[in-house]
């Protein structure tokens, strides 16, 4: 021991006073911005770092790319063509990104659905039979109500046998694929009579440069950022998919919260069956017309940063990721790209995405 | 003399073939801080899981001022104010502070959306407020960008912002640095003259010593000491926690008690 400390320095087990040291550390709450630049400012820097304002950047460097060769060449690459617009991107990225908020909403709460594509062949069929037999609004009613079923049975058999959602609904994809041809035998179920004006108006009116499944993506998006990131229910989907003994331990029900989860997620994609099955008047039973739409609605939310750990995504980047997908696919249709180059690409984008999103986890300020 | 703010009687654990406590019992009166001390192993985080409603006890009764509680789970000990800060902190790495320190219990409006600038404000004063921490830039920030301890530090203030009656601490300073556990000590000092007792569970002897009125010590699942600070020695705690029963006697046998 020195000589020199103070000799009045009391015994060693006593606590020392707050000194001064210890009051003059820098006060968080002084540090509050107060304007709305301040805030704005803040949150774009704790908004970095979480996905999303990269994958815009890189959608808005595609974009901006597309729109000068269309330009340039508006015969050679016809991407402002009004029927590509509204014809391939706003029939397709919404039904995509909606399927991608789903699967997203589902991912973040810590679970996966691999049964979302023969679901959505169950819902349509259910949705084609009831519109032909009850009329639209029954229809509506029906389509969403199946999914919502669906993915309850789905969420009751993982959240309670706790079976790893991979498995049990690898499994249920199989049997909800049977199930729509128990329901409707082996012939397609078509869209006939029902399919009227009010039907078309609501699910897939052109409206010149855009259509009806475009104002659906807004309203859907909207409602789902303000549940995922402003409500409380959504704030729990974080913690539970993030930390599921953490959440437990401050009183949330993880069981709960997972079975809410589903069943949003079965709302979102049997109101996707619904723009889907009017769009194509007709549903093929079996599964095997949607099956592909699994694992891309699960590509859109992870191209977007959801993270398949649970626990991380946002809603806007889901729709950008669902939106670079569509294009992805749209620019090499349009450069006369061959069929299989599609998934190729769309392949190299999900795993580079996924890979950045590793990289991300952890680093994110 | 009133009654005890928490009153275990027989709590009693087991997880299949082990027995982790066996037939504990203890007061905690109003106002006090206890410390729980004893080694790895000796049933402490297990006795605050069950305290804490996280786990229940195989056998075992609870009296809350006098009261029985029939069966202490979560929603019973936030009914009665107990909160707890475990030693696995218990946070969501993917989350910022203010939604870590309001998980489960979000200032909402009456949609239930939350009221993200009044909590981030709230967060910032229960930061300042209760422990110095260094380095953290916003109430915005992720729980995953930060240090050990300041992740521990978050946690802290969580469960003293949401505390009413009893705050048990399960290792808190393991991940402190030295000034930041000075604070909190001093803290649990405050917490005493605002009528609010605390448990510290630690197996820093000097931590527990400097702030505890009583000292309980816990040994292969039994409680081996219970004793008022002014009855014991630094010495002594220590030979309880090292030497369990039979290092409490030799201790006494040395010192010639």
């Amino acid at each position: 021991m020195s000589n020199n400390q103070p000799a009045n320095k009391g015994p060693v087990l006593s606590a020392p006073q707050a000194t001064e040291a210890i009051t003059q550390v820098r006060r968080l709450s002084d540090k509050q911005p107060t304007t709305f630049i301040g805030r704005f400012k803040e949150n774009l820097q704790f908004v970095r770092g979480r996905g999303s304002l990269e994958i815009s950047i890189v959608l808005a460097v595609l974009l901006i790319g597309y729109i000068t060769a269309s330009l340039i060449s508006p015969a050679g690459f016809a991407f402002l063509n009004p029927n590509n617009l509204s014809g391939v991107i706003s029939q397709s990225i919404p039904v995509l990104a909606i399927l991608g908020l789903a699967a997203g909403i589902l991912m973040i709460a810590g679970e996966f659905d691999l049964s979302l594509g023969p679901a959505i062949t169950f819902n349509a069929i259910v949705f084609i039979k009831v519109s032909e037999s009850a009329g639209l609004w029954a229809g509506i009613l029906a389509g969403i109500a199946s999914g919502v079923f669906i993915a309850l049975v789905n969420g009751s058999i993982v959240v309670f046998t706790k079976i790893p959602s991979f498995i049990a609904t690898l499994g249920m994809s199989f049997f909800w694929a049977g199930a729509s041809i128990f329901v409707n035998g082996t012939t397609p179920a078509i869209l006939t009579t029902s399919r009227d004006a009010t039907m078309v108006f609501l699910f897939a009116q052109d409206f010149g440069s855009f259509r009806s499944q475009l104002v659906w993506l807004v309203i859907i998006g909207t409602i789902a950022y303000f549940f995922l990131h402003r409500h409380k229910l959504g704030n729990h989907m974080f913690a539970v998919g993030g930390n599921e003994s953490a959440a437990e331990a401050i009183s949330i029900n993880p069981k709960k919260i997972k079975l809410i989860a589903f069943a949003i997620f079965g709302g979102l994609v049997g109101f996707a069956s619904i723009l889907i099955a009017v769009r194509t008047s007709s549903m093929q039973p079996g599964g095997s017309a949607t099956q592909d739409f699994t694992l891309f609605a699960i590509a859109a939310a992870v191209v977007g940063g959801t993270s398949l750990n649970g626990g991380r995504g946002s809603v806007i980047g889901i729709i950008v990721g669902a939106a670079l997908i569509e294009l992805i696919r749209n620019g090499l249709l349009l450069g006369r790209a061959p069929g299989f180059y599609i998934t190729l690409f769309v392949g190299i984008t999900i795993v580079i995405a996924s890979i950045f999103n590793k990289l991300m986890e952890g680093k994110a300020r | 003399m009133s009654s005890p703010l928490l009153s275990v009687k027989g709590v009693t654990k087991k997880y299949g073939p082990n027995t982790v406590l066996n037939d504990v019992s203890f007061d905690i009166g109003k106002s006090e801080v206890v410390g729980l001390l004893g080694d790895n192993g000796a049933g402490k985080s297990t006795l605050v899981k069950i305290m804490s409603g996280v786990v229940d006890a195989t056998q075992g009764e609870f009296f809350w001022d006098g009261k029985k509680i029939e069966g202490i789970n979560r929603e019973k000990t936030e009914e009665l104010g107990v909160e707890t800060i475990f030693q696995d902190s218990a946070l969501v790495p993917q989350m910022s502070i203010t939604r870590n320190i309001f998980m489960g219990r979000e200032i909402t409006n009456k949609l239930g959306l939350m009221k993200i600038k009044a909590m981030d404000a709230i967060t910032a004063q229960v930061l300042d407020s209760v422990v110095t921490i260094e380095g953290i830039k916003s109430p915005k920030q992720l729980v995953a960008s930060l240090s050990g301890g300041q992740a521990q530090a978050v946690a802290i203030a969580r469960a003293v912002h949401f505390k009413r009656s009893l705050l048990i601490l399960d290792e808190p300073t393991s991940a402190l640095a030295v000034r930041a556990t000075e604070a909190l000590l001093d803290y649990l000092r405050q917490l005493k003259g605002e009528g609010v007792s605390s448990v510290l569970v630690t197996h820093n002897l000097h931590h527990a010593y400097q702030v505890c009125d009583r000292h309980i010590v816990m040994n292969h699942g039994r409680k081996i000491l219970d004793v008022r600070k002014e009855d014991t020695t630094v010495e002594e705690l220590t030979a309880a926690v090292v030497g369990g029963a039979e290092g409490i006697r030799r201790y006494r046998e040395s010192r010639g008690l």
